[in-house]
């Protein structure tokens, strides 16, 4: 019982860690992010205003914007807003950007949403089909599909998905959207399209990965222990093999759901939908400083948070990597 | 007679140039007798042992005879046919028990696979107890904590009895053992012989053992074929083969001086 109970507490311990160094990574990217908008030329207060503007009227606003104050100073003030959930006002709309971030992300976390379940619904059973006929013409084709699907970019993908299907068999209009907040049905019937667009590639890349680990894991000896119990072969693969063969793609999945996020400006760009990544754009475009912080944070954290999440799901799934 | 191999050749085509790993194999085992199989590496004893456990694959291989369990052909059975054997008339333990139990799984699931597959009328808690039993039938008195534990937390014997406990649970009639102390240390092959020996008395299971230890095969056995590049040379019971060894290859075994060929 002390062992357990001690063992508990290091688990603890270990997470807390964990989630030390997590807090850690955002802040080296919270700076690196502020930093790097310091660096590169171009004011907010010109560009709000124009070339035209007298320089009175320039150095007042900067002074409004808080553009005065020293680089540090400025920094702390916009970490200590983010620990509050204040992330300031956008300088181009002038509304809190907390505010544009809560309207926008439902539009990317859909997205990304869809395109992982495709991407897991998809390859799972994939694989196993590949798998299972390992060697074999089937696998052989598919090997080649699946190459080429891999090396196909997803706007690539987008532009002619939107030529096939809204162009030639007109099943959508190209560029059309419909807001999540008028009709969820058909805000996600917009969404099917880009997130294939998403996944297919992904998808690609998860066969092709486990695939080779299930069959890796196919020649090990507790898979011939599993046969030796009168298991057939779908409940070897099921049961013993496919938990074995996850681990590599549970980081795999993480890396490309943070992909997928950072991703959509992109796709967001061909499919002409108005997500995070579509603010990421404008708001680079405008000098929009607090707009684009906001949303490179927000995409940092994911990847930080994925990366955590699938550590988690690899202990979870072996024994072997907790103890380490 | 509850196994019987008859003229068993197995032939292998995965390099191109087919190979004869068995040549003409035949012999017998009956009910409640433990049988060994002694030969160096190579000789074809542990491709005897998985053809008659159904665990050879079913292509790019061409095997000749029969394998008789209880009359019935292991070697052409239909695959569901012999899935119905696997696990609770035939069991196999293996030589590696770390690399043989699934890393990922916890021990009691493990123990308990066999009924779950064969013996769909028990429920949840009286596999568990069956597998407990088991458990501590093969020397696990810790059986609440090994049944939750995963293979990595176990030493190497306490694995090999893990083992076969999952291969025991379903009550089988034949036990093929394939070098199962080979990765032991002394002390606990010993610990393991006697169980096998045990369970050989106890449960009136026959054992089929292999190992390239002739020492062993005399610990255990009471019948014992030599094997050599696919063949046997040499059958018979113990005492024979131990008092008047007719065969070369079997003198030279019995010298007992481990000999390295290169």
């Amino acid at each position: 019982m002390f062992r357990i109970w001690l063992l508990c507490m290091l688990l603890k311990n270990k997470i807390l860690r964990k989630i030390f160094a997590c807090l850690l990574t955002l802040l080296a990217a919270s700076f690196a992010v502020f930093a790097a908008f310091e660096i590169i030329p171009g004011d907010a207060a010109v560009s709000r205003l124009g070339s035209n503007a007298s320089e009175s009227a320039v150095a007042a606003l900067r002074v409004e914007m808080g553009l005065d104050k020293p680089f540090l100073l400025r920094y702390f003030l916009w970490l200590g807003g983010l620990f509050r959930l204040d992330l300031g006002t956008s300088y181009s709309y002038g509304i809190p950007v907390s505010e544009m971030l809560l309207d926008k992300l439902p539009i990317t976390l859909c997205l990304t949403l869809m395109s992982m379940a495709v991407t897991v619904a998809v390859s799972v059973p994939l694989s196993i089909f590949y798998a299972k006929y390992a060697r074999s013409r089937i696998d052989r084709t598919g090997y080649v599909g699946n190459q080429l699907l891999m090396a196909v970019p997803s706007f690539f993908l987008g532009i002619i998905m939107t030529w096939v299907f809204g162009s030639i068999l007109r099943w959508f209009t190209p560029g059309g959207y419909v807001s999540y907040k008028k009709s969820f049905g058909g805000f996600l019937s917009y969404l099917i399209l880009p997130s294939l667009a998403i996944a297919i590639p992904k998808c690609a890349m998860s066969v092709k990965l486990l695939r080779s680990a299930i069959l890796t894991e196919a020649d090990k000896e507790y898979v011939r222990t599993a046969y030796s119990r009168g298991l057939s072969t779908m409940e070897v693969l099921y049961r013993h093999v496919l938990k074995n063969a996850m681990i590599p793609l549970v980081t795999f999945w993480s890396m490309a759901v943070a992909d997928m996020v950072a991703g959509s400006i992109v796709i967001e760009q061909v499919f002409n939908i108005p997500g995070l990544g579509r603010i990421l754009l404008t708001s680079i475009a405008n000098r929009d400083y607090p707009v684009v912080e906001a949303v490179i944070m927000l995409i940092a954290a994911v990847v930080v948070i994925m990366n955590y999440a699938a550590d988690l799901i690899c202990r979870r799934i072996d024994p072997r990597i907790r103890e380490r | 007679m509850l196994l019987e191999v008859r003229d068993l050749s197995i032939e292998f085509h995965d390099h191109g140039i087919p190979e004869r790993v068995v040549e003409h194999v035949s012999f017998s085992l009956d009910s409640g007798e433990i049988l060994g199989i002694v030969g160096e590496s190579g000789s074809g004893k542990s491709m005897t042992a998985l053809a008659i456990a159904g665990l050879l694959p079913r292509k790019k291989m061409n095997k000749e005879g029969s394998i008789l369990f209880e009359g019935e052909d292991v070697l052409t059975m239909e695959r569901k046919d012999l899935r119905l054997l696997q696990g609770d008339e035939i069991c196999m333990i293996f030589q590696e028990p770390m690399t043989a139990l699934n890393p990922t799984m916890r021990i009691g699931r493990q123990v308990e696979e066999a009924l779950r597959v064969h013996h769909s009328e028990l429920d949840a808690a009286a596999r568990k107890e069956r597998a407990l039993r088991w458990l501590e039938n093969v020397g696990l008195n810790d059986s609440e904590r090994v049944y939750v534990s995963y293979p990595h937390e176990l030493s190497g014997g306490m694995r090999q009895r893990v083992m076969i406990a999952a291969a025991m649970v379903g009550g089988p009639k034949l036990l093929i053992a394939d070098e199962p102390t080979t990765a032991l240390d002394v002390t606990v092959q010993a610990q393991v012989i006697s169980l096998l020996k045990r369970l050989n008395k106890e449960e009136r299971v026959a054992i089929l053992f292999i190992s390239h230890d002739l020492s062993l095969i005399q610990q255990i056995s009471t019948d014992v074929c030599v094997m050599q590049k696919g063949r046997i040379v040499e059958q018979g019971s113990v005492e024979h083969i131990f008092e008047r060894p007719e065969n070369d290859y079997t003198k030279r075994l019995i010298a007992a001086v481990p000999r390295v060929e290169l």
